[in-house]
């Protein structure tokens, strides 16, 4: 059975994720976004990744975020003439409900996932070279032995970003515009 | 050794296909170092290929694979025994010297790169059959020697009946091919292999199939001009006259005899009865037909198909070695001939009919000297080149007892005598019949050299050199007939040969009337055009237009029913109008959302099938 | 360390998931649909961590660490697309841009 401050974690990440899809303003769905987000690395304590949570924090509510309230706030992007479009969002409901009744039946009652039954166990590894750790240091060395050639690629996909962001926002020629 | 001597098989084989890709791509427009480039391919190609034949005791073997297809394997490769070995200095050497003869038979064609650029390729293609170790190979040479057929007769393509005739060829060749590919495919998928040598170590039990040889022959139908697919041969006379000696006298059309000498092991007996009798009967056709052609080089081209089936009737008798050695004879008297031809053609300026020609003797001496040595050879005047090979066969028809075919090459002999008195009569005896004839000039040294060397030199003395070119292997059962010949003035084909010699004597003065005139045509004429009507040609039309038209329209109309009405056009309405729904109204709908959701979708079903699986 | 169980976290990325998914869907301004799809890409992190918590390898936590890196470079790209957008048509309502019409 949950605990009690899993429980809380979710409902406030339910919440404030439903404030970021319902919300007519964008900067209170980048706030729920916000929200989410440390709900999220919330759990991922729970859950022992500490790391992942301190990073999640960091990089996703610190830096992301700030740059959509950038974004948001540097576009006008208020369209009040529109009326709430409840035909939509009737649809989208339905989506979400269909989807929470699949994840529901799937993670709860089918046991389709191997380890979602109660008091199921983990299987036994034979060969785990990766022991689930909690310190920043259990990262460092995987990054830096076994995903090596994925963590230098993703430093370039970083670096590409970086120069398609620039060559991006760089003003148009009057000519284009 | 043997590795030594595969490497010069690799420049014969390779010299005029380089000489062939630098004309191609460099030397279009420089006719006259792309002659000299060919000439002297063709002539180190020939001296090679002497050095194999006096050197060479062992067979040369070389192989590589290509491609393996699970048991089958499929490669390039070399087998060059006794016989190659006398193919490949028969078509080198014949070759070089009909390549120094195009050089002044061409000099004032524009096109002279592109012409020698196709003798060479023809030479590569040649020289592919001749030293290929399978049947795979063979064919694609087999193909491109029909490729580069294709092109030289096609050679003066502004002319409708040169393309006509080169598509005719085409067309008749790869009726023949035909059966040669399902011959292959045949052969691979009983016996595993294309290898002669593994073939010819199998002898599977109970004989070989009579399918298997009647397919692989119907390859050498085609291409040596064989009843009933020897149409195209007298066509063919419309690309010059180097290459109807190179190709449709020399090289090509016998290559088909030496393709037959190569798989001889695996057909069938009663195959070889039907060569036999057919063979025979083309070589008295033809011989006769010879007579009713005014036009020089058709002429010819009709001594050719009976000389082909004399070589074809000598397969049927079981014996490929005098076929060979015919070959190999018939190469040199024929080229000799053809060349003649030329000369004569190229010194009266362009005229082809006999009956406008005459009294060439004092005006091109020596054109005229070896056309007559080649003829007499033609004739098999004893111990001239033709007479080792042509009476041998005679001789040999007649020692195995068939009589049909003993008599049909009798009559092909005497025929032989009749045509070549004839033309010797119209074309260099008598008085000049046209204002070109009487101002005929000899022609330059390219062309008279190889008219020497080829006629006088091998006409005349090639009897000497058989000995040295018959293989050790089968020097015997050619010796034999020719031995009764020699040595018992009372042999048969002795007996045949002197009076179809008498015969030509007569003929001679038979034909000895005012110029421009066929004594035969005035005086038979039924016969005359009995013999000059292309009875097959006629057949062929009937065929396609009257039975094959029929067909074709009833499969196009039930083509057009069935196929384009029912499965065509609904298809073609229907998918369209169903895709064009889905995709312009239902997918393409320009709204971003859109795109989301069915993206979504996709991605839960795959996640469904993933989970339910 | 004791077992974890599985299934609440899993349902609680699973739901994550699809709030985020109909956002996607039902929201027109692009700012938002993008920060849904961010929520989309978290929900599967979770899974990931609590997959790898309760199989005891890194492995899925390293690969969280690889989506981070991802998403703040798509993140990067995304934003300056959109501006790229909003400065050539003047909106960024995915309603509004459907050129792609036929």
């Amino acid at each position: 059975m949950p605990d009690g401050l899993f429980i809380f974690f979710a409902a406030l990440t339910l919440g404030a994720a439903s404030l970021l899809v319902l919300s007519r303003n964008a900067v209170t769905s980048a706030m729920g976004m916000i929200l989410a987000l440390v709900g999220v690395a919330a759990d991922f304590f729970l859950l022992d990744a500490y790391f992942l949570g301190v990073l999640q924090v960091l990089v996703y509510a610190g830096a992301v975020m700030v740059l959509f309230l950038f974004i948001i706030m540097l576009l006008d992007t208020e369209d009040p003439a529109r009326a709430y479009p409840w035909k939509k969002a009737a649809g989208g409901l339905a989506v979400f409900f269909l989807l929470a009744a699949g994840v529901l039946w799937l993670f709860h009652w089918s046991g389709a996932v191997p380890g979602t039954a109660a008091g199921a166990t983990p299987p036994e590894l034979t060969d785990n070279p990766a022991e689930f750790a909690t310190a920043a240091k259990a990262f460092g060395r995987l990054l830096y032995t076994k995903y090596l050639l994925p963590l230098e690629i993703a430093g370039l996909l970083l670096l590409t970003a970086l120069v398609g962001v620039v060559s991006l926002s760089k003003e148009a020629p009057a000519g284009q515009a | 050794m043997s590795s030594d001597l595969s490497s010069l098989v690799h420049w014969i084989l390779f010299l005029p296909l380089g000489a062939a890709a630098l004309q191609a791509l460099l030397l279009r427009r420089q006719g006259a170092i792309a002659s000299w480039l060919s000439v002297g391919a063709a002539f180190i190609g020939a001296g090679l290929a002497l050095r194999i034949l006096l050197t060479s005791e062992a067979d040369v073997r070389w192989h590589a694979e290509i491609a393996r297809l699970g048991d089958i394997s499929l490669g390039v490769g070399y087998l060059v025994d006794a016989h190659a070995r006398l193919m490949l200095f028969v078509v080198t050497f014949v070759g070089a010297l009909i390549h120094l003869f195009s050089v002044g038979y061409m000099a004032d064609d524009d096109a002279r790169g592109r012409f020698f650029a196709g003798l060479s390729v023809f030479m590569f293609s040649i020289l592919g059959i001749v030293v290929a170790d399978n049947l795979l190979m063979t064919f694609v040479f087999w193909e491109l020697v029909g490729f580069s057929s294709y092109m030289l007769i096609a050679h003066y393509f502004d002319r409708d009946y040169a393309a006509a005739a080169s598509r005719k060829a085409f067309v008749v060749n790869r009726v023949g091919d035909l059966g040669f590919i399902l011959g292959l495919a045949f052969c691979l998928s009983r016996f595993g292999t294309l290898q002669f040598e593994e073939l010819r170590a199998l002898s599977p039990a109970g004989g070989w199939p009579f399918a298997l040889g009647a397919l692989l022959a119907c390859g050498f139908i085609g291409k040596s001009a064989q009843f009933p697919l020897h149409v195209w041969l007298t066509d063919a006379m419309a690309g010059p006259t180097p290459v109807s000696a190179l190709i449709h006298a020399a090289t090509m059309v016998v290559a088909g005899v030496y393709f037959m000498a190569r798989i001889f092991f695996l057909i069938d007996p009663s195959l070889l009865q039907i060569v036999a009798v057919s063979g025979a009967g083309m070589a008295a056709l033809g011989g006769l037909c010879a007579l009713a052609q005014t036009d020089i080089k058709k002429s010819l081209a009709y001594s050719t198909l009976a000389h082909l089936g004399i070589m074809a009737c000598a397969l049927g008798l079981g014996r490929p070695e005098l076929a060979l050695l015919h070959m190999a004879m018939h190469a040199f008297f024929k080229a000799t001939l053809f060349l003649g031809a030329g000369s004569v053609i190229h010194g009266c300026h362009h005229e082809q009919d006999m009956l406008r020609m005459g009294g060439l003797l004092r005006r091109m001496p020596v054109t005229a000297a070896a056309f007559i040595a080649a003829s007499l050879s033609n004739c098999a005047v004893p111990f001239l080149a033709g007479w080792y090979s042509k009476d041998a066969i005679i001789e040999a028809a007649f020692r195995s007892g068939r009589a049909a075919e003993a008599a049909l090459l009798s009559v092909a002999a005497v025929a032989t005598c009749l045509y070549s008195a004839r033309m010797i009569r119209l074309v260099f005896l008598g008085a000049p019949a046209s204002e070109e004839a009487s101002h005929a000039h000899e022609s330059p040294w390219t062309m008279s050299l190889p008219l020497i060397v080829l006629g006088l030199g091998y006409s005349l003395f090639g009897g000497l050199l058989a000995a040295a070119m018959i293989p050790a292997s089968s020097l015997a059962s050619v010796a034999e007939p020719l031995r009764a010949m020699a040595f018992h003035a009372t042999a048969p084909a002795t007996l045949v040969g002197l009076a179809a010699l008498a015969l030509g004597a007569f003929a001679l003065k038979f034909y000895a009337v005012e110029p421009g005139r066929d004594a035969l045509r005035d005086r038979l004429p039924g016969l005359y055009a009995a013999l000059e009507r292309r009875w097959m040609d006629g057949l062929y039309r009937w065929y396609v237009d009257s039975v094959q038209r029929r067909v074709a329209e009833l499969i196009a109309f039930l083509d057009l029913l069935l196929v384009n009405g029912l499965a065509v056009r609904w298809v073609a309405a229907g998918v369209p109008a169903l895709l064009g729904f889905l995709a312009g109204r239902v997918f393409h709908g320009g709204q971003t959302r859109a795109y989301a959701a069915w993206t979504a979708a996709g991605v839960i079903f795959i996640a469904w099938i993933l989970i339910t699986r | 360390m004791e077992n974890t169980a599985l299934a609440p976290h899993l349902i609680l990325a699973g739901l994550l998931f699809a709030l985020g998914l109909a956002g996607v869907l039902v929201r027109r301004n692009l700012l938002v649909v993008y920060m849904c799809l961010e929520l989309m890409l978290a929900a599967a992190t979770l899974a990931l961590v609590a997959f790898s918590r309760f199989n005891r390898t890194m492995d899925g936590a390293v690969l969280v660490f690889f989506v981070i890196t991802v998403a703040a470079a798509e993140v990067a790209v995304g934003l300056a697309l959109i501006v790229a957008l909003y400065r050539r048509r003047g909106t960024v309502s995915s309603e509004r841009l459907d050129v792609l019409r036929p």
